[in-house]
């Protein structure tokens, strides 16, 4: 009986498996909306796209007007010191100047009915509004649209790409997971012959030789400018401290160094007195800030978040325990808490960053793309500081 | 009459005994019959490709289980070798770096089997004191960065790991399923290898037989750790980098899997062939919920079920036998035919 159940179990996994052989890998065909009116009737849904409103009420796309200002390449970026702007000039501008690989032309024949898949990082309330906002751009041009999510885990997000691959879309989208980790799976999904456009977090610059193009917030310009509205009103002087985003992702480097090295020339009297990656939970922070508040006393005057919502939460009651209100607080945004941080006079200033938006742009470039458009390498979103003056125009909040 | 009940007996004794096979044919079937894109070689494929680093360190897992133990610092382990691996890749080459992260995976499970054997202290207190202290080395070793190999050579290496020497079978999944084979045959042919069941199962027997328990506890952790180590590393090598939160979530993934194969978190009991069978099930079953188009808290949902029926139903089977042991043993002769 024992081994009568044992070849069972051994001829129906070798019956699937062979069948799994002979089966069809891979080539079902992506969907054919191709047709001589489709590129006419996507052009002509542009107005429709660009008349999409975020939650907040705020236009769905908006693409950074004038670009960015991007310098020339130091020989060595990495021989500069840390605090030099220079120095991140390979991840800040990445893709600005890559060498395209093996990019498949654009079909031009228009993006309605195209089957695209989106990976991104994991779960979280801002990535529920990205894709909300990227299904609003896929749904005008009735898209095939499917989002994935590896819940923050490689191996998964790696297994995710060789499903989409294996699916065959006509165009994927990426959040990857790292930013050094991204040149493997890009160079995976180039050499598989799936187009592929990459957004949100910046991969390394390798990455950017794969994909058609980048799209997401321009995080190094935003902070930088935002480090300016920090300095000024801390009149350019006194000890700070920064809370990091989670370690590897490009978030980490733009939020942190993007402010600390613009400092470093923009005001130069302000001193790093810590920093450190707590994580994304309330109460780790509100326990780090306390501690800053022991150790440094009335040294510190200003605290830098690479996230208004937890990280922002756990600063604002550490700093009314303490009865230090007179601490500046900037934050990476716009989730409601910190808007209503903002709004309470807790956070001094937040930068604008459109999680719908986001999402949306990525699918519009996607749809730009089967449309036969030039596109640049990299599309911004816009940069905007949100403070206690304008706060108001962005409720109700996206996430 | 008697017969037909005793058949009925022997049959429910081997759907217990087999339930991870039957779990897995029908998942495998369910996902086949209604998930799109499912039944393919190339999303077979990229199921054992995933199947490869859990199922690995779930050989070492289940070995901690059967002798006993808790092993929490696995993930831990996975991501300090894939950074020792990676990161000393340029100055030595893969050719040392990766034994040398094989071997640091093997001292830390040195380090925590000799905590647990000789200094006995709780092994959930130790490999948690583990995961912390490593945790703190990766990210000083790092700066809190991500290690990654952008060179030909290493690009080479991450293709030929990623390319199929038989259908299907990549060269990191035929080293999991060798590795696999090899220690069902030692746990189950070799008298050695029936002692690890001894030591977990029932250590006053151990004792008096002459097995060393000390021994065989460190000996448990130091495979734990080494398999763990190779899961990391050769995963890190097909990915070409080696990110600080790499083995965060195959913790629970492979205790998870461990369990739903059958293996007695009380120890003496348990398969490494049941726990790979479990970690490709539940990876069967995930990759089925994302081509069906649901979301991940559908797979969270369904794999908290799934462990919540298995440990229940072993509660009530531990439960059913605790009730007649000395009280009536003919009960109890049968229920032992049944489990």
């Amino acid at each position: 009986m024992k081994k009568s159940f044992s070849l069972l179990v051994v001829l129906v996994l070798a019956l699937t498996f062979a069948g799994a052989v002979f089966a069809n890998g891979g080539s079902e065909s992506s969907t054919d909306a191709a047709g001589s009116g489709n590129l006419e009737a996507s052009l002509a849904l542009a107005g429709q796209v660009d008349a999409l409103t975020a939650a907040d009420g705020q236009p769905l796309i908006k693409v950074s007007g004038t670009g960015r200002e991007v310098p020339a390449r130091p020989a060595d970026p990495e021989a500069l010191p840390e605090d030099n702007p220079l120095h991140w000039w390979d991840m800040e501008f990445a893709g600005w100047n890559s060498t395209k690989k093996n990019i498949p032309d654009s079909p031009k024949d228009g993006a309605i009915g195209k089957k695209v898949i989106m990976i991104v990082h994991g779960d979280h309330p801002w990535t529920t509004a990205c894709i909300n906002g990227a299904t609003k751009v896929a749904d005008v041009y009735n898209m095939d649209f499917k989002a994935l999510s590896p819940n923050w885990d490689l191996a998964v997000q790696n297994q995710m790409i060789d499903q989409a691959i294996n699916e065959r879309p006509d165009l994927l989208l990426l959040i990857p997971l790292d930013a050094k980790t991204a040149p493997q799976q890009a160079r995976k999904i180039n050499q598989a012959g799936v187009p592929l456009i990459m957004f949100n977090t910046l991969p390394e610059a390798e990455a950017m030789d794969y994909c058609i193009a980048w799209t997401g917030p321009d995080d190094f310009g935003q902070f930088r400018k935002l480090s300016h509205l920090w300095a000024d009103k801390l009149g350019k002087e006194g000890g700070v401290a920064y809370i990091q985003h989670a370690p590897g992702g490009s978030p980490y480097f733009a939020r942190y160094w993007g402010p600390r090295s613009e400092l470093a020339e923009y005001a130069p009297g302000i001193k790093v007195l810590d920093a450190q990656a707590p994580g994304f939970e309330a109460d780790k922070t509100q326990q780090l800030v306390s501690d800053w508040l022991t150790r440094f006393g009335d040294e510190i005057v200003g605290i830098c978040a690479a996230d208004d919502s937890a990280q922002g939460l756990g600063i604002s009651e550490a700093l009314k325990k303490a009865g230090r209100e007179d601490i500046v607080v900037i934050a990476a945004g716009n989730s409601k808490q910190g808007m209503d941080l903002v709004k309470s006079g807790d956070i001094y200033a937040i930068t604008y960053q459109t999680a719908e938006g986001d999402g949306a742009l990525a699918v519009k470039t996607a749809a730009d793309w089967f449309n036969g458009e030039e596109l640049p390498p990299v599309r911004y979103l816009p940069q905007h500081m949100i403070t206690i003056d304008d706060v108001e125009d962005f409720y109700p909040p996206q996430w | 009459m008697m017969r037909n009940k005793i058949n009925k007996k022997q049959i429910l004794s081997l759907g217990d005994r087999y339930r991870i096979y039957v779990l897995f044919v029908l998942v495998f079937v369910v996902m086949t019959l209604f998930a799109p894109h499912f039944f393919n070689a190339w999303n077979l494929t990229s199921i054992m490709k995933t199947v490869a680093m859990n199922g690995t360190v779930a050989i070492g897992f289940t070995i901690i289980l059967i002798v006993g133990q808790l092993d929490l610092s696995i993930g831990t382990i996975i991501t300090f070798a894939a950074v020792i691996g990676l990161g000393l890749k340029d100055a030595v080459g893969y050719g040392v770096s990766v034994p040398l992260a094989i071997i640091a995976g093997g001292l830390i499970g040195l380090i925590n089997g000799l905590l647990v054997a000789k200094v006995k202290i709780n092994s959930f207190i130790v490999t948690l004191g583990m995961l912390t202290a490593l945790q703190g080395a990766i990210y000083t070793i790092t700066g809190g960065n991500t290690i990654a190999v952008t060179d030909d050579q290493a690009f080479a290496i991450s293709d030929w790991l990623q390319h199929q020497i038989v259908p299907m079978l990549t060269p990191r999944v035929i080293i999991a399923i060798v590795l696999v084979v090899s220690f069902s045959i030692f746990l189950r042919r070799t008298r050695k290898g029936r002692n690890f069941f001894m030591v977990g199962g029932n250590s006053k027997t151990a004792w008096l037989a002459g097995v060393d328990s000390d021994k065989y506890t460190i000996v448990a952790f130091v495979i734990s750790g080494v398999m763990a180590a190779i899961g990391g590393i050769l995963f890190a090598m097909e990915s070409a980098a080696a990110t600080l939160n790499l083995g965060t979530n195959s913790l629970m993934y492979v205790l998870s899997a461990t369990i739903i194969g059958g293996t007695s978190m009380a120890g003496g009991k348990g398969g490494v062939f049941r726990s790979f069978i479990a970690v490709l099930t539940l990876t069967t079953l995930y990759n089925g919920i994302v081509l069906l188009g649901l979301g991940n808290e559908v797979q969270i949902f369904i794999s908290g079920i799934i462990l919540a029926s298995v440990i229940l139903y072993e509660a009530f089977v531990e439960y059913r036998h605790d009730k007649v042991v000395g009280q009536r043993p003919e009960l109890l002769k049968e229920l032992n035919t049944i489990q």
